[in-house]
């Protein structure tokens, strides 16, 4: 299923990870009722999908990959060595996504798109913004609330594989478009889920952090879905997807 | 003002059907049987059920029959008589009639005079609606007692006739047969009074959270087979038309259910935000769950955030008495209380997640013995 918390934690979380867990649930729930509403996603729950609607979705999507591995990266360096085990988490994260952007550029040729149509494509404003707001925060000392922005996009892994691969797949045609990058994502995310429980705990030790958390996944989310709103508008200004 | 559930009834049409049964009563589409059969009884887990229709597709008790037993039995043990109670609050899926509402229809049943009538229109989450604004109508003082009733006739819907007549070649269509394995009928009716009588539950709130701005329609009646046409079933010239385009049938876009478990759960951590809500002090939690499924999957969401309400605190009927959409939860509860299984001062929650376009009500209640 969809949702961060699908494989049940081996870890057993303090009372504050958990009221930080209940909190971050609330905020994906939200975010995925926005994620609904956005033009491109309700096509996509509607069966009115199209091949050009999946390949604007790769193309606005291609950015803010590239750009995930730069603020995993820096997240890292901002831990000081007083979380030296969190920054080796961090640091291992990074270096088994920092390539993913190539996937999804294979995906995007496969469906039918120009490669360099593909690479010259430029941030949006809501990838923009998003990719400005996580180096900020990925930027400041020990940034424990980045554990937030991560609860959403990796849950966001876990959706595309779980739910969006499929659909689109059943929408196209499973042989007329690649969804390597989709569910390759996915698949590996059930893994870092179990990461982040341990991180949760380890950072929840300070209610400030836990708080922090909770603001940057509603942040991430609504810059996340503002990323995706501008697809539609920025269609109308170029439509070659 | 305090409102308080002082009698509870329900009402099983016929005998209890099993599993192996079912088919012989719904009959075979095109004199086959279903593929799709074993896979969802597995899930679902119900092992027996009711129809309101024998196996020559006879109608043996009308949807306002089975409202009206409901409330016959309720009342039997009922501390007031009938003629006293000011309020008649029903809900159904579908009456027997399209109009007018089916408390008319109830009421005139029961013969109860000058009453207020309210009725409302959903599908499991009705009940709920209805039982709230009986609720709000004791409690802002307007009525002393109201009944609510909920009863649904389903298995008309399920005739192997209509599948035929919607032009389905025999071969599995999961989304619209999956309801025929799932729901079944029956009605439940409470009564609710402004007075504690015996040991009784008091109704300390009722909530609901709406999504249907957020998702697609997952359960309906209304729309062809053909998912690109977006006519619904009255713009047809005839409803024969309807019916032949599959418009008439009812639907479950089982691909879109999972979010029910999480919009529960939603609501659930929303209302323990609110401080409304504490899962650790609920005694006993009454889940409308359409499908032994569902069981686990909001258990272990709810268990990972250290929110979960252990096994042993969750009451179901559904395995024996079937999923009779929102009567489902009136003849939950009146089988809990029957059963003789609260003390005093325990509390209940009953929690009812309508998939139609995603609504999930939740209703709170704590067990008082009347001085």
């Amino acid at each position: 299923m969809s949702t961060p918390v699908a494989e049940s934690a081996a870890v057993t979380l303090s009372d504050l990870a958990q009221q930080t867990m209940r909190e971050l649930l609330r905020v994906w729930f939200d975010f995925e009722r926005r994620l609904a509403r956005v033009p491109i996603v309700q096509r996509l729950n509607a069966g009115t999908f199209t091949r050009d609607d999946y390949l604007r979705l790769l193309l606005h999507m291609r950015q803010q990959v590239v750009e995930g591995s730069r603020w995993i990266t820096r997240c890292a360096s901002s831990f000081d060595r007083e979380h030296a085990d969190v920054r080796s988490i961090v640091i291992g994260h990074a270096q088994a996504e920092h390539r993913d952007y190539e996937i999804l550029e294979r995906d995007y040729v496969t469906s039918g798109g120009d490669l360099e149509r593909i690479r010259r494509q430029r941030r949006n404003p809501g990838s923009e913004a998003l990719h400005g707001y996580l180096m900020h925060r990925a930027s400041e000392p020990n940034p424990g609330g980045m554990l937030g922005a991560m609860w959403i996009i990796e849950g966001l892994g876990e959706k595309m594989a779980g739910d969006w691969a499929a659909r689109i797949e059943e929408t196209l045609g499973a042989s007329r478009v690649g969804t390597v990058f989709l569910r390759y994502h996915g698949g590996n995310d059930g893994a870092h889920m179990e990461k982040l429980y341990g991180l949760l705990n380890r950072l929840c030790s300070n209610a400030g952090v836990a708080a922090d958390m909770v603001v940057v996944a509603t942040v991430v989310g609504r810059l996340y879905a503002l990323q995706l709103e501008e697809i539609d508008l920025a269609w109308q200004a170029d439509s070659s997807p | 003002m305090s409102v308080y559930v002082t009698s509870t009834g329900s009402f099983l049409p016929g005998p209890q059907i099993g599993n192996d049964e079912i088919e012989n009563i719904l009959g075979l589409v095109h004199g086959k049987r279903s593929r799709l059969r074993e896979r969802i009884l597995k899930a679902n887990g119900i092992r027996a059920r009711h129809y309101a229709i024998d196996h020559e597709h006879r109608t043996t008790h009308s949807n306002a029959d089975m409202g009206i037993a409901a409330v016959r039995n309720c009342m039997a043990a009922a501390p007031l008589p009938l003629r006293a109670v000011g309020m008649l609050s029903c809900a159904t899926t579908q009456g027997d009639l399209v109009i007018p509402g089916f408390g008319s229809m109830v009421q005139s049943g029961l013969e109860m005079s000058e009453i207020e009538l309210h009725t409302t229109h959903g599908i499991c989450s009705s009940a709920t609606m209805a039982l709230k604004a009986a609720f709000n109508n004791l409690r802002v003082g307007d009525q002393s007692s109201a009944l609510v009733v909920a009863s649904e006739l389903a298995s008309r819907l399920f005739k192997n006739t209509r599948y035929e007549a919607a032009g389905l070649d025999g071969s599995p269509d999961f989304d619209a047969e999956f309801l025929r394995w799932m729901l079944s009928d029956g009605a439940g009716a409470w009564l609710l009074e402004t007075t504690a009588r015996g040991r009784c539950p008091r109704i300390d709130w009722i909530r609901s959270f709406s999504h249907a701005d957020a998702f697609p329609v997952c359960m309906s009646i209304g729309t062809p087979t053909d998912r690109g046409d977006t006519r619904t079933w009255q713009d047809w010239p005839t409803y024969a038309d309807a019916e032949a385009a599959g418009a008439l049938l009812l639907r479950q876009d089982v691909r879109l259910l999972e979010n029910m478990v999480k919009l529960g759960v939603d609501g659930a951590l929303r209302l323990i935000a609110e401080g409304v809500l504490d899962l650790g002090r609920v005694d006993h939690f009454l889940c409308h769950y359409s499908s032994h499924h569902f069981k686990s999957r909001i258990y272990e969401m709810l268990e990972t955030c250290g929110a979960a309400v252990p096994y042993e605190k969750w009451y179901s009927n559904l395995y024996t008495r079937g999923n009779t959409g929102c009567a489902s939860i009136m003849i939950m509860l009146d089988e809990f209380l029957r059963d003789g299984r609260c003390r005093d001062g325990e509390t209940l929650l009953c929690m009812v997640p309508e998939s139609g376009r995603f609504n999930t009500a939740y209703v709170h209640m704590t067990i008082v013995e009347a001085e």
